[in-house]
């Protein structure tokens, strides 16, 4: 019987051993380390991506996310602790960034992977001027709504192919006694960008990709009829009343993650839901993607036209000078650099070589394939614009806007941030 | 068997601080009280006292309907208070609990039956221990609805959360109580400290867990207090059943005769703590590490922020990944969460997520009248 007490004091023994061993990694070679949006899942994810380049280069790639990153690489740049990389969501942080002398512009191998990779309107918002400075790594599709397709069938709405077929359904919608529209947008320090994405798409919609761009790079003021019409259209939706769900009180009140969830009650509280490809994380947990809710593209005015997409998407800028920074920034430039990401789910390639079989999830593919075949694409204009009018004075004037519709008011106290 | 009152009245001259006279059924459903008459017997086993000790565990026609009245009497009123104690958060009540639970007897039988090599002993003991399981796992349930609201399942009481997450530790401590209770049955001099054994391998108190947990919802936590609860059932079982053997509780001739069957039995119950070792083991490095990156990531947090202090820590590892939420008062400008993060990554093996929440140094005071 004293085997039996040996046995049980060996189990112990080996267990506590085990317990105590937990091993900590030293490694030398060169480091690149890399700063981004991308947290949790994602992290990993976007870790498992980069894998390829570690194992082919022996380059070591650290990774540090943060749910704060354009506040939080603006301190690191200030304090002198700042990353090799950084994956920044807003084009007009890194054109600001650009023109303090600190991205470095991408070396030869990085343009040569760039010109093959992207179509021309991307490589025009990777380049600050004349030359290329950042990598378009991950992309979203925003002009999209949000239907739940069983009901449509039911009662025989179709999917409009006109801003005047949408309009139409409204009405249709509010006759069968519905409210059409979910819309919120509470955002906390970010309040305000659902609606600027909205007028965003009706403006792109309306007045086409150069006025577009005119708007964007100031050439067109808000005071513009063009402006002020995208305004009146996005304002008939969601400050008609009846046509969004809770009104102007829960527009402003809940958060937008939530904005879609009466979608999904019986009856339903509201039909349709203009949002980008990444409110897929915020649908209510049993809603099944492409069963319980579907997605078409917002409509072009003309019936027929190819209806135009705002995009949005992560830029990866270096700002050391390195050879292993540069051929890290020109492995993002590769499409095998989100191959790994789109497998397990969660990525759209802004790469037009990206092979679309590699996307194990439906919708993705959908995704990457409408970035791809679209050939009008314009990135978020407010994301583009001087942070004081893109973060600043046009998200207060959104919100001020959907509160009162005095478009007088809005567009003098956005103007504002100009000066 | 037969003086019950007596038993008590020499176990309270015999000066035991955990007696009293509240304690007559106690005195039955343990070998105590036979054990403190042997203060005044002579050293050497006879037959008749080793009948006597046995008597106390084995139990003959007309003698079952007395004892398993007692036996779930007791284990309904110890589940209800240890229920309740576990519910309030109270050590002292938990510990009252486990005075007055009757469960070792029939555990204490199993050992002495496999090491008497009697197989119908080892079911029919098996069988009271098993109807004592389930009811005490009821007895819980029930209180967890009595005081539905108290608790849920994601604000447990410390009490019950202690329970719930077992490792080696608890296995050596039901091994080593398993050995005092095997010895204090067969050394019957010692009787005074089987409470301590009682609450060394506490049984109804991760029973009571299983009812409360269940009922609640929680179930990981309930599968937790289960492993517990099988891990003193085992440990004692067979650890008590070793000292008996060593101590010479068994006669010669009888060990002779029953030797396949005592065999039988040890392997069983070797096995079965080889078993029950594997998940505790798994439970233990889990501990141990969960425990190691808890110390580094508060001694992080002052290099991190020399003004921040620590309000509160929730750490859970799972495949190389380290979930870490924390409190964090600071007097300062709140600094950015991926600067710890950072930090606790270069100090450890984990990959991190981390999520700060930062609380306010503010005072503020009012009063009315």
């Amino acid at each position: 019987m004293i085997r039996a007490l040996g046995l049980v004091a060996a189990v112990v023994a080996v267990a506590l051993v085990v317990a105590a061993c937990s091993a900590t990694e030293a490694e030398d070679g060169p480091v690149v380390t890399v700063f981004g949006p991308y947290r949790g899942t994602d992290a990993a994810r976007f870790a498992a991506s980069i894998a390829p380049f570690e194992a082919r280069t022996g380059i070591d790639v650290r990774y540090v996310g943060t749910g704060s990153l354009a506040a939080d690489l603006v301190d690191r740049i200030a304090e002198g602790n700042t990353p090799d990389v950084a994956m920044v969501p807003q084009p007009s942080l890194v054109g600001d960034l650009v023109a303090m002398g600190q991205v470095i512009p991408l070396g030869p191998e990085g343009v040569a992977a760039v010109r093959a990779n992207y179509a021309p309107s991307a490589i025009d918002l990777m380049t600050f001027g004349e030359k290329l400075h950042g990598v378009l790594y991950r992309a979203n599709v925003k002009s999209l709504v949000w239907y739940p397709p069983a009901v449509f069938e039911e009662r025989g709405y179709e999917v409009p192919e006109s801003w005047d077929d949408l309009i139409t359904l409204t009405e249709r919608m509010e006759q069968d006694g519905l409210q059409p529209w979910c819309f919120t947008l509470a955002s906390f320090a970010a309040t305000g960008w659902v609606g600027t994405d909205w007028v965003e798409d009706v403006m792109l919609r309306l007045n086409g990709p150069d006025d577009y761009q005119a708007w964007v790079d100031g050439d067109i003021s808000f005071d513009d009829p063009k402006v002020r019409r995208s305004f009146e259209l996005f304002g008939d939706i969601v400050r008609t009343p009846g046509r969004v769900n809770g009104g102007i009180r829960r527009a402003l009140g809940v958060l937008w993650n939530d904005a879609a969830t009466p979608m999904f009650a019986d009856p339903p509280g509201c039909l349709l839901h203009r949002q980008a490809s990444f409110y897929r994380s915020s649908l209510p947990a049993g809603v099944v993607l492409g069963e319980d809710v579907d997605v078409f593209v917002l409509p072009p005015f003309q019936t027929g036209e190819a209806p135009p997409l705002l995009v949005g998407g992560d830029l990866a800028v270096g700002f050391d000078d390195r050879t292993d920074v540069q051929a890290f920034l020109a492995y993002l430039a590769t499409p095998q650099s989100g191959e790994a990401w789109a497998r397990a789910g969660g990525y759209t390639s802004p790469h037009t070589t990206f092979d679309p079989d590699l996307y194990t999830d439906m919708f993705d593919r959908r995704i990457g394939e409408m970035l791809v075949s679209t050939a009008a694409v314009a990135f978020d204009a407010s994301d583009q614009m001087p942070s004081a009018v893109g973060t600043g004075t046009f998200w207060k004037g959104i919100v001020y806007y959907v509160q009162t519709g005095d478009l007088d008011g809005t567009v003098l106290m956005i103007e504002e941030g100009f000066e | 068997m037969t003086d019950h009152s007596d038993d008590v009245a020499t176990g309270q001259q015999e000066g035991s601080e955990n007696r009293s006279p509240g304690d007559v059924a106690h005195g039955v459903l343990t070998p105590v009280g036979s054990l403190i008459r042997r203060i005044r017997a002579p050293e050497d086993w006879t037959e008749e006292e080793r009948q006597e000790a046995l008597g106390e565990l084995f139990f003959e026609g007309s003698e079952w309907i007395p004892y398993l009245k007692r036996f779930f009497t007791l284990i309904a009123l110890s589940t209800s208070i240890a229920a309740f104690g576990l519910i309030a958060d109270s050590t002292a009540v938990v510990i009252g609990a486990m005075l007055i639970a009757p469960l070792m007897t029939p555990m204490l039988a199993i050992s002495a039956a496999v090491v008497y090599g009697r197989l119908d002993r080892i079911v029919v003991s098996g069988i009271v221990v098993l109807l004592g399981t389930v009811a005490a796992v009821l007895v819980g349930a029930l209180v967890a609805t009595v005081t539905a609201g108290t608790l849920t399942s994601t604000d447990l009481s410390g009490q019950i959360l202690s329970r719930t997450s077992p490792s080696l530790l608890d296995l050596g401590i039901a091994v080593t109580a398993g050995m005092a209770a095997g010895y204090v049955l067969a050394h019957r001099k010692v009787g005074a400290s089987l409470p301590g054994v009682a609450i060394a391998v506490a049984l109804v108190p991760p029973l009571a867990t299983i009812g409360v947990t269940l009922r609640l919802g929680a179930t990981s936590e309930a599968q937790g207090a289960m492993l517990l609860y099988l891990t003193n059932l085992v440990a004692i079982v067979l650890s008590a059943g070793v000292v008996m053997v060593v101590s010479g509780f068994v006669p010669r001739h009888i060990r002779a005769i029953a030797k396949g069957h005592l065999t039988a039995g040890f392997v069983v119950s070797i096995v079965a703590l080889v078993v029950i070792s594997v998940p505790l083991a798994f439970h233990t490095v889990e501990q141990v590490r969960n425990e190691q990156l808890e110390r580094l990531v508060v001694g992080s947090v002052p290099q991190w922020d020399e003004s921040a202090s620590v309000r509160s820590i929730n750490v859970s590892t799972d495949a190389g990944r380290a979930e870490i939420q924390l409190g964090v008062a600071t007097t300062g400008d709140p600094k950015p969460a991926w600067e710890l993060a950072e930090l606790i990554a270069s100090g450890s093996s984990f990959d991190v997520d981390l999520t700060i929440r930062y609380q306010s140094e503010l005072v503020d005071a009012a009063s009315t009248r």
